[in-house]
């Protein structure tokens, strides 16, 4: 898990598929994907990019766990 | 099946691979001083490396008048804190002069480093002698200097990954890399090259085993320590494996705030025990913070927390929101831990080791000189990836100072040197041959058994036994590198990431080797050699040998205390 892409709130402007630092962000039909939710950083650039509020953080089981 | 898109041939002055946070100063430079300026960065240089998603301390001493807060006492204390690793000559050049211009800088590009006030809130930590950490809101300084590089109309190319520099009789000509997107294939030609591409990471195991949950950025894998190496460039600091202390579960920074602010570790039994270790406690330099940590935990008296109970409520809501302008998930990371904003005990861990350097006020990687050169004419370092800088202080004043040196260069040369055909071709073949094999080795794979066998060997403790059989499988590893295969341009460029963090890898157990004697504890600490010594106060220095090899010397550093 990783950024999480809310499709009904992206617009397609492609700022977080375009600045990703790790390149995990694809555009598809339209919208923006995460496609490589395992090597994102959580740095979140693409969120502060993003003028929708499409973007919101999920932390994985390990990361909240141990 | 990929071979390749189109070539494109791209000529400049001076150009730079990696624009993040030194690249885009040296490129600023190189383009005042009027030369043409090409950018190359794997990523988009608006967030790209380790400022992408913000940053919030500025080291700097700011001659208010304090008898810490002047040029010599901080020299005094780089030549403490950083003693056999950082050279002050080159300090003085890279840091202290470029000083005031660099703050200055930062400021006019609308990122402002003071409080709403206009006073600076200045704190103390990392075995500083007073506060020299200004914090600040670098939210937006990535995307302020990419705008900045923009305006001095220097050229860019973003997600193309440089793999391999081009020398013509001992001289740099250029370097070529590919498009991540799009699979074109360029070649570079210039005058002068400088090299930022930040530390390697994703070398050794994390905290979670996701090898992307990191401290530093996991995009700056070593790709040009390991083209620079073969190229027959000189590396040095490389033995110091880089740690920290993060959250539990999230290897994030926040180090300097926690501590800077206030905060003190405490160990499992509630008891603080900084001082036990180091005079200055909690604000002890760093590699102290960690030997101390990883030895309250070895003696079972871990788990470790930093207690932020003490502080008053309005250091709190600035703690908390100095956390999320260094590492902008990292608040709602804590409060999804169940940790309340009004003060708590935050379990904390020691972070992945790294290579990187030993000290904040020094780097590791491609060795250079007084003019930030390193010993292959033409080819200049700066930021992470030098052996001299690092921290957004060094990067953006050093940088800004390898730009001109490299213009410098640039001018004097005059013309650019050819590169080779054959040798191009032969890298464009090497380049896309994971997307020509089937039912190979996944990148992800090869680069786990490389975790496991710098963890194990040394991650960070190592001794000549651990370090000899570990290079022993390194090398052993060899072989597969050429059955990596890719299904599309994204896992290709993992592929080049996992064969740099393997080189990288061995060249750190090398250099560990030949220095018998521990420094700045753990990051170089050899259990057969636990002391350090004089001897040994200097840089040890790697460079490659034939097809395999790694040969090191020694150089010596003097300081006058
Ligand atoms: C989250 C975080 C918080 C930090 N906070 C502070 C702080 O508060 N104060 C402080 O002083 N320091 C801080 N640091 C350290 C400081 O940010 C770094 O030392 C500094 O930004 C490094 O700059 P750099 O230019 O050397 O590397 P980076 O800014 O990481 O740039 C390296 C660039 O090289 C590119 N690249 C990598 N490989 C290739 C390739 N093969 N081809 C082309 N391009 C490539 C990358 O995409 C990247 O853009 C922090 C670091 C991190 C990670």
């Amino acid at each position: 898990m990783s950024a999480v892409i809310d499709k009904a709130r992206c617009n397609g402007c492609e700022l977080c598929a375009l600045y990703c630092p790790l390149d995990v962000i694809y555009m598809e039909d339209g919208v923006a994907v995460v496609r490589y939710p395992d090597e994102c950083w959580y740095c979140g650039a693409c969120r502060q990019e993003c003028a929708r509020d499409a973007v919101s953080f999920k932390f994985t089981p390990a990361m909240l766990g141990i | 099946m990929h071979l390749g898109g189109k070539t494109h041939r791209v000529k400049a002055d001076v150009a730079i691979i990696g624009g993040g946070t030194a690249g885009l100063n040296t490129a600023m430079a190189a383009a005042e001083c009027g030369a043409s300026v090409l950018i190359v960065d794997k990523a988009h240089i608006q967030r790209s490396g380790a400022i992408a998603g913000g940053i919030d301390h500025f080291m700097a001493f700011m001659e208010t008048g304090e008898s810490w807060d002047t040029r010599e006492a901080y020299l005094a204390y780089v030549g403490k804190v950083a003693r056999g690793a950082a050279n002050l000559r080159i300090h003085e050049k890279v840091l202290c002069d470029e000083l005031p211009a660099a703050m200055a800088r930062i400021e006019k590009m609308g990122i402002s480093l003071r409080q709403e006030d206009g006073s600076y809130l200045r704190t103390q930590a990392l075995g500083q002698p007073g506060p020299y950490s200004i914090n600040f809101n670098g939210q937006r300084l990535k995307p302020a200097m990419a705008l900045e590089v923009k305006r001095r109309k220097c050229r860019v190319l973003n997600r193309v990954q440089v793999t391999k520099l081009c020398l013509h009789e001992g001289e740099m000509a250029g370097f070529c890399g590919y498009d991540m997107r799009n699979g074109d294939f360029y070649e570079i030609q210039a005058k002068a090259t400088v090299i930022a591409t930040g530390n390697t990471n994703r070398m050794f195991k994390s905290q979670t085993g996701n090898p992307f949950n990191l401290w530093y950025c996991p995009a700056n894998t070593g790709d040009l320590h390991r083209a620079a190496f073969d190229a027959g460039v000189e590396l040095a600091n490389v033995e110091y494996v880089r740690m920290t202390i993060v959250p539990k579960g999230f290897s994030a920074p926040g180090f300097n705030a926690f501590f800077g602010m206030g905060g003190k570790l405490v160990n499992g039994l509630g008891v603080p025990f900084m001082t036990d270790y180091h005079p200055q406690g909690d604000a002890a330099p760093r590699n102290v913070m960690v030997w101390a940590a990883l030895t309250e935990t070895k003696a079972g008296r871990g788990p470790i927390y930093v207690d932020v109970r003490h502080l008053s409520a309005s250091d709190l809501a600035h703690l908390f929101s100095t956390l999320g302008i260094d590492k902008d998930t990292l608040p709602e990371f804590l409060m999804a831990k169940g940790y309340a904003r009004e003060g708590a005990m935050i379990e904390l861990t020691v972070s992945e080791p790294m290579q990187a350097r030993p000290s904040e006020q020094c780097g590791s990687g491609i060795k250079i000189d007084e003019a930030c050169a390193s010993n292959v004419p033409g080819l200049f370092a700066a930021g992470d990836a030098s052996d001299q800088m690092g921290c957004l202080h060094m990067c953006v004043a050093g940088g800004f100072y390898a730009g001109k040196q490299a213009a410098k260069y640039a001018r004097a040369r005059n013309r650019l040197l050819p590169l080779k055909a054959k040798e191009l071709r032969q890298e464009r073949l090497r380049v896309f041959a994971p997307m020509q094999r089937q039912n190979g080795l996944a990148p992800g794979e090869f680069e786990n058994v490389v975790r496991i066998i710098t963890t194990d060997h040394f991650g960070p403790i190592k001794n000549e036994t651990s370090l000899k059989a570990g290079i022993a499988k390194l090398d052993a590893l060899n072989s597969y590198r050429d059955e990596l295969a890719a299904g599309d341009l994204h896992t290709l460029m993992r592929c080049h990431e996992a064969v740099n963090i393997h080189a990288v890898a061995k060249i750190v157990a090398e250099t560990s080797l030949a220095r018998t004697e521990s420094r700045f504890s753990p990051y170089h600490h050899r259990s057969d050699f636990p002391e350090s010594s004089d001897d040994w106060c200097g840089l040890v220095v790697a460079r490659r040998e034939g097809d395999n090899g790694v040969a090191t010397r020694f150089e010596t550093l003097l300081y006058d205390a």
